[in-house]
């Protein structure tokens, strides 16, 4: 496994998309995140407020701080690859603190064989998400005092 | 038409490997086309050579560039059918449809008149129709899709003609490969005294357009579409329709005389021309209609029918996907959306991509077309003369695959 640099409730997720033959197979393992995923933002809730500009496919996620002010997201899409990575996201930041989740480097997917998704013109979708998950826990951590 | 191995030998970057070891099957036409090496040399020549402004000194360079930029003027306008004087360089097809809106309409129509667009238009022959319709009041009537024909329903349009002024219409659309029946619809419209509009960014590419055979007011033409650079259009328009239009853009060249007290215009095409022209980008487009001029597009519709009917067929024997298109009516190119039922749109191009298959996602520009087709999005294959069955056969093997990896 590469020099980590996310958190370490990443490291067998890295570790099984590391595992892969080839990409193919790593996008199957993304397409399994997507669907087993438990925590997710239902369409229902889908608005405005929480939709993720910039993704070709329709992208929405909510960020709130639990009982002890510690972070959660919930996210949901319509394309799996983005559910997928929504999912990831969430498995690095749930229940961390706001200052690590404002923090929290885009390598994983990188070392996940996602390179593609972090280049300049496809990025937008999952680096638009990462993005507004980094600024969420930076004014939720205003708001917890 | 040229064989195809040495067809494809002229265009540098159908032998390109992707980063990931596949080679590049581009099947994204509609959305631009690759260049053959005569437009990239010439635009390189270009900047190698005699790069200079054009039309504004008298040293060497600038006479050559001068020279060169109207060379490629007459040499579209003959492409086309039309007289260099009706030729009118833009940045593009959409530039050109603005420039009847802002120089056409804006002068000829006014509240109450009615512009007849069809639901297969493309953002770029709406948006401006529904900002005039905000800022002067006109109507904007759309033309319905007859969804069991998926053609336009003619009889709705006749019903839109009634004391509309102007119809802007699509030659072929870019989502489903249909080509209107361009003729009729001029035909009906002149007839109820409406000018016509034809969006040619398509159909420039898959048939010969004979601008004064066809009959058409304007017609709007992009040049990436057909083998030609990105960044250059034209509009054509008649000597009638020009010496209707006021100033759009204001500045360099357009003019006769400017003085502190004010400023005479040019007339006819030369009103509509701003600024530095595009001379390496009317080079470049220049030498694309040369190498089209020797390419028979009978042979070429032939050709690219074939391949589309191949994908189309093979498509449809895959479970889950939903072919839009029927590329086995005369009148269709070799475009051809499509959707599956359980892979989203963004997924399916993205694992396309991976195996070097280049296809476009998405709304296409023509978001009303998508309502009137009850889907969000479509992916799309667009083919074009270099492609080959080798690749329409690799490409259904790997969407086949990946639907029964991923779509289950």
């Amino acid at each position: 496994m590469t020099e980590r640099t996310w958190p370490e409730a990443l490291d067998p997720v890295v570790l099984a998309f590391e595992d892969c033959f080839d990409a193919m197979e790593r996008y199957e393992l993304l397409f399994e995140y997507a669907s087993n995923a438990e925590i997710r933002l239902p369409p229902d809730d889908w608005n405005d407020e929480n939709v993720i500009h910039g993704c070709q496919s329709r992208a929405h996620v909510e960020c709130s701080l639990d009982e002890l002010g510690l972070f959660r997201m919930r996210g949901g899409a319509d394309a799996q690859i983005v559910q997928g990575l929504m999912e990831i996201t969430r498995i690095a930041v749930d229940g961390s603190s706001c200052e690590l989740v404002a923090d929290l480097n885009p390598d994983f997917v990188d070392a996940m064989g996602f390179r593609s998704a972090l280049t300049p013109s496809r990025s937008n979708g999952f680096m638009n998400m990462l993005d507004r998950v980094r600024n969420e826990a930076r004014r939720l951590s205003e708001e917890y005092v | 038409m040229h064989d195809l191995r040495e067809l494809r030998a002229e265009f540098p970057i159908l032998s390109r490997v992707l980063p990931n070891g596949k080679p590049l099957v581009y099947f994204d036409n509609a959305a631009t086309s690759q260049k053959p090496s005569s437009v990239i040399d010439a635009m390189s020549g270009f900047y190698e050579t005699f790069n200079s402004n054009a039309h504004r000194a008298n040293h060497t360079l600038a006479d050559e560039a001068t020279t060169a930029l109207e060379s490629a003027r007459s040499s579209i306008a003959a492409f086309f059918g039309a007289d260099p004087s009706n030729l009118i360089y833009t940045s593009g097809t959409t530039e050109a449809i603005n420039l009847v809106a802002y120089a056409w309409a804006r002068r000829n129509l006014s509240e109450g008149d009615a512009v007849v667009l069809t639901e297969m238009e493309h953002h770029a022959d709406i948006v401006p129709w529904q900002e005039l319709s905000k800022e002067i009041g006109i109507e904007v009537r759309f033309v319905p899709l007859d969804l069991d024909k998926m053609a336009l329903d003619m009889d709705a349009f006749q019903h839109a003609l009634d004391g509309a002024a102007l119809v802007g219409i699509v030659h072929t659309s870019n989502v489903l490969g249909i080509r209107n029946p361009i003729e009729d619809i001029i035909r009906l419209s002149h007839e109820s005294g409406a000018k016509v509009l034809v969006d040619a960014a398509q159909g420039a590419a898959h048939e010969r357009i004979d601008f004064n055979n066809l009959g058409a007011d304007f017609v709007a033409l992009s040049a990436h579409k057909m083998a030609g650079p990105t960044g250059i259009g034209a509009l054509l328009a008649t000597d009638e329709v020009l010496s209707q239009c006021g100033p759009f853009l204001t500045g360099g060249q357009m003019i006769r005389s400017v003085s502190t007290e004010g400023s005479k215009y040019r007339d006819g095409a030369a009103l509509l021309e701003t600024g530095t022209p595009r001379i390496a980008e009317a080079i470049g487009w220049g030498a694309a209609v040369d190498w089209l001029s020797n390419i028979d597009f009978e042979k070429m519709h032939g050709h690219i029918k074939h391949l589309a009917i191949t994908a189309s067929n093979g498509m449809k024997e895959i479970e889950g996907i939903r072919v839009f298109s029927d590329p086995l009516r005369p009148e269709s190119s070799g475009t051809i959306s499509f959707l599956h039922e359980r892979i989203a749109s963004d997924d399916m191009a993205l694992l396309l991509d991976e195996g070097g298959f280049a296809i476009r996602t998405g709304q296409h520009c023509a978001q009303p077309l998508m309502d009137a087709l009850g889907v969000v999005s479509t992916n799309r294959i667009s083919l074009w003369i270099y492609n080959t069955e080798d690749e329409v056969k690799s490409f259904l093997s790997h969407l086949r695959m990946i639907c029964e990896r991923f779509g289950r």
